[in-house]
């Protein structure tokens, strides 16, 4: 009874360790999974006043590239901008690069021109809310409105550049 | 006017000429009151344990052919591990230089980033030290920094470590009255740059459109009070320091993401190692900024605790890269009249081998602070050094100079050893190298 049992179980014992062998090594060739480093759901923040705590160079470097890739950084991407992160002393410096980099790449999302042009209220409200995580206030709206108006060399890169860089976006 | 008002203000106009010289560019009253013997010290922390029996002991022949003179070859056991690389010096370094023969790492525990703080603060530490924080003591940096000339920015001090995990961290300190304001720049080149292709590509703005940004940047940053002391740690550069560092680094990504920076520069066989890539990136940043006072280290000799014969082939290595930076050093038109160069081990390697046999059949060698592990050397070449000067025990047998004697030397060097507060450095300047 027992030897039959034992040879009975053998062949599903077999598939078992085969089946998870196989999702091992799947999983372990799977370079580019994607791994996503939240700092906290997306709820909207009230004011810029909310935001208290500052974020580290890996929720940095993730929520930076989801913000303009509308996807999450491969671990990968992530380990090997950390590392120069690390080798660098002056933090701003590596901030700056990582930003620029970022945003040159083909598949960043960034509006056109045009489209800026077109409603530059509109603009300001989603790039607020897309990097700022809450609504501009109306000091706010109105003076980068007014800026991006009476600049007409600012493009909407530089306006992400600039608040990808700024002090609040280093914060949440 | 009235005479009393007239000799009132002509006093006050006679001091303000008097003091107004001292307030300095950079907000500092005071400019360093000693007298610099040359204007840049370049200190080559020729790291991972060394032990004197290999380096100046020359048990297995001339490792260091290009500092030591002597043709003393390699021992016939172990030669056919040893890279042959080719004599650069055509006289030994040594020559030209003071060297220290029985210096000390006199106290603290034979740890590689101890013996590091403790030659870079001048302050030995003990078991205590927190690694991947910063050290509890003042660096050299923030010496010179806070302590220094006017021309005291961060481009003018850096640390170019050829090791990430703590090393980073020796910049700057966490001493009250100090810290990262005065630190160093740090970049550790390899890991760095070897993320060209994450960070090689960046997008550039003309500087009317830099303006713009900076425009919009003041604004959004005036509606945001920062919650903590500092946006982020570390050291900061000014806006236009930070712009040329910026152009250096990208310059230097797109050459490498281009193939236009070479794999080999100097061409060795059969690669370029660790150490090598270090110095050789170290050397571009002397070239662009020039700095007063520039910490490089190796660290690939600590392969010794595995094994013996690679640990004699690093120190080669080593003494090849260390080499490189004179050539360069003295090459450069800024650099070549005006500076010190300083080598030296962080600490040595015990008497006694471990139990690790390599293929040539010797035993690996640990640092777990036996009296052989503090016994290191030190040089001294350049601008004001000895020359074909060789220091060794004294009378009672002692060494004689010791890690935390280099910060008071540099200090001494750059001119600001007596703006030091008092009570920070127990170590000396190590008067005999002086010519």
């Amino acid at each position: 009874m027992t030897t039959t049992n034992k040879t009975a179980s053998l062949p599903a014992k077999t598939v078992i360790l085969l089946a998870a062998f196989f999702l091992l090594a799947a999983s372990a060739c799977n370079k580019d999974q994607r791994v996503t480093y939240e700092v906290q759901t997306k709820e909207l923040y009230q004011s810029a006043a909310q935001k208290q705590t500052l974020k580290t160079t890996i929720q940095f470097v993730s929520i930076a590239y989801s913000d303009l890739y509308n996807s999450s950084i491969t671990s990968d991407q992530l380990n090997k901008l950390d590392l120069a992160y690390q080798a660098m002393g002056d933090k701003k410096i590596i901030e700056d690069m990582i930003i620029k980099n970022f945003l040159n790449q083909a598949s960043s999302i960034i509006p056109t021109n045009t489209i800026m042009r077109n409603d530059v209220a509109a603009f300001v409200q989603n790039t607020y809310l897309r990097f700022y995580n809450r609504k501009p206030n109306e000091f706010e709206a109105w003076k980068m409105k007014d800026m991006i108006e009476k600049n007409t060399d600012i493009t909407p890169k530089m306006v992400y550049y600039t608040l990808m860089t700024s002090n609040e976006y280093r914060y949440y | 006017m009235k005479r009393k008002q007239f000799i009132k203000n002509a006093a006050l106009t006679a001091a303000g000429s008097m003091v107004m010289p001292y307030i300095l560019p950079t907000g500092r009253l005071f400019a360093a009151s000693g007298t610099r013997r040359a204007g840049h010290v370049v200190v080559c922390l020729f790291a991972g344990g060394v032990r004197n029996t290999e380096s100046m002991g020359k048990a297995d022949g001339n490792l260091m052919r290009n500092t030591l003179n002597g043709t003393e070859s390699i021992s016939a056991d172990i030669a056919p591990g040893v890279t042959q690389l080719p004599m650069l010096a055509s006289t030994p370094l040594q020559n030209e230089a003071t060297l220290f023969k029985e210096f000390r790492y006199a106290e603290g525990p034979t740890g590689h980033y101890n013996a590091h703080a403790a030659a870079m603060t001048g302050v030995y530490s003990d078991q205590s030290i927190q690694l991947k924080q910063p050290p509890p003591f003042p660096t050299i940096f923030e010496y010179y920094r806070k302590h220094n000339s006017p021309t005291n920015n961060a481009l003018n001090a850096w640390w170019v470590s050829n090791s990430l995990g703590p090393y980073p961290f020796l910049n700057y300190s966490s001493y009250e009255g100090y810290g990262a304001a005065y630190g160093a720049n740090m970049i550790q080149p390899d890991a760095f740059f070897s993320q060209a292709n994450s960070l090689g590509n960046p997008v550039s703005f003309a500087q009317s459109e830099k303006a713009k940004c900076d425009m919009m940047r003041d604004f959004a940053n005036g509606q945001f009070k920062v919650p903590q002391q500092a946006i982020s740690s570390g050291i900061v550069n000014s806006p236009a320091d930070a712009e040329r560092l910026q152009t250096f680094l990208n310059r230097t990504m797109t050459d490498i993401r281009n193939g236009v920076f070479p794999q080999n520069p100097w061409g060795v066989t059969p690669y370029m190692t660790g150490d090598m890539k270090n110095i050789y990136l170290g050397i571009e940043v002397l070239k662009e900024f020039k700095p007063e006072l520039t910490v490089i280290n190796m660290t690939d000799i600590d392969i010794g605790h595995f094994d013996y014969t690679k640990y004699v082939n690093a120190i080669g290595i080593a003494d090849y890269a260390m080499y490189k930076l004179w050539q360069a050093i003295k090459a450069d038109d800024v650099l070549k009249n005006d500076t010190v160069l300083i080598v030296v081990p962080e600490h040595g390697r015990n008497e006694l081998p471990n139990s690790v046999v390599d293929a040539y059949g010797r035993k690996a060698l640990d640092h777990n602070n036996d009296a052989k592990s503090r016994e290191i050397f030190c040089l001294l070449a350049g601008t004001g050094i000895k020359h074909n000067t060789v220091i060794g025990l004294d009378n009672q047998n002692n060494g004689i100079g010791q890690s935390i004697d280099l910060v008071p030397t540099i200090a001494n060097i750059l001119g600001f050893d007596t703006d030091i507060p008092g009570g920070l450095l127990n170590g000396r300047v190590l008067n005999e190298a002086y010519s």
